[in-house]
């Protein structure tokens, strides 16, 4: 009886290579998807931030967080209270763009939608729709800060409640851009993604 | 969720306006809806003059403008050289004075800004810091 070893005999170089390779495409599929995953976190972690800030009293707990003081932070987390929305309405007041009453509307509602927006990155609910709102309101914040800078206006950034009112203009500007930038980048992502899920 | 993406929009939009909704009515008191500045926090020019001596009058409004005219007795304090111009101010200050705080016009917000501070920022925070309805503006009209 002929044998052919050879022939039978499994290929463990090509299989080893062909796992080999899918084990590598797939591991670096999952270091991209993780890194993808850490700026979901990490944008959503900045707007819940910013949502807290304007409806928390945080000036305490973020002046000793400044501080390293770590004892009198967790003082602080145990007497947190509400902030005054009249400190947020004053700041989209100061704009010079929207009547009062709708400044106040906003200073209610915008810190929640930012705070539901970023749970919607977290948990990825509704998630293209919360990429779509922050990026939006990124782009309507920072064309408002141009127009309010072009017009002479000196005015507090609400965008981080209290925390950001030393902020310069520069400031703002780079830090809304890098989070547009960043925002767009998973809003694009997620939308080719869907249209080729769509198209299979 | 497969909706498109104005759906999701939406549908997180109307979430939002929930807790906003609750937070409005539980502050209901104490933010206007009318003005920046609650009712309780504004005075007349009228009733700033009955008050006498027992008032101090604080120019938010730029140096400048303070140079060329202010109210008789006012003591200057901006925002922009706030910790050069407070201690002035904290030397004729006395618990239980009424501050009175204007700027140019009804409009401006120096005054607002300055009272919020007075109010928030300084040690002891201050009590009875009014902001002048009508601003220098008012004051002119009825000097």
């Amino acid at each position: 009886m002929n044998k052919t070893p050879n022939a039978q005999l499994p290929t463990p170089n090509a299989e080893r290579s062909e796992h080999s390779t899918l084990g590598v495409g797939r591991s670096a599929l999952d270091v991209r998807r993780f890194l993808w995953r850490i700026l979901d976190f990490v944008v959503a972690g900045i707007f819940i931030f910013a949502g807290l800030t304007k409806i928390l009293d945080l000036d305490h707990l973020i002046a000793d967080l400044q501080h390293l003081s770590v004892a009198n932070a967790f003082a602080d987390l145990g007497q947190l209270s509400l902030a005054s929305p009249a400190e947020f309405a004053s700041d989209i007041d100061n704009f010079k763009i929207l009547p009062w009453p709708v400044s106040v509307a906003l200073a209610f509602y915008l810190p929640w939608l930012e705070i539901f927006c970023a749970l919607g990155l977290v948990f990825r609910f509704l998630y293209r729709g919360a990429l779509a709102i922050l990026s939006a309101s990124i782009v309507v914040f920072t064309l408002a800060t141009i127009a309010a800078k072009i017009r002479g206006l000196d005015i507090t950034c609400g965008c981080f409640g209290h925390a950001s009112q030393n902020w310069s203009f520069p400031a703002h500007l780079i830090t809304n851009l890098a989070i547009l930038a960043a925002l767009l980048a998973l809003l694009f992502k997620a939308t080719s993604r869907n249209s080729l899920q769509n198209a299979v | 969720m497969k909706s498109s993406l104005v759906g999701q929009a939406v549908i997180l939009a109307a979430l939002a306006l929930l807790p906003a909704a609750g937070e409005a009515i539980y502050f209901r008191d104490k933010i206007s809806w009318r003005s920046a500045i609650a009712p309780s926090e504004m005075v007349t020019v009228e009733q700033a003059r009955e008050w006498g001596d027992t008032a101090i009058w604080v120019d938010a409004r730029p140096e400048d403008e303070f140079a060329t005219d202010h109210v008789p007795g006012a003591i200057s304090l901006n925002e922009d050289r706030w910790n050069e111009l407070l201690p002035q101010f904290l030397a004729v200050w006395a618990p239980g004075k009424k501050i009175v705080v204007y700027c140019s016009s009804l409009s401006c917000n120096a005054s607002r800004e300055v009272a919020h501070r007075l109010r928030k920022t300084t040690e002891p925070p201050m009590e009875n810091v009014f902001v002048l309805e009508g601003g220098w503006e008012a004051w002119l009209k009825k000097r």
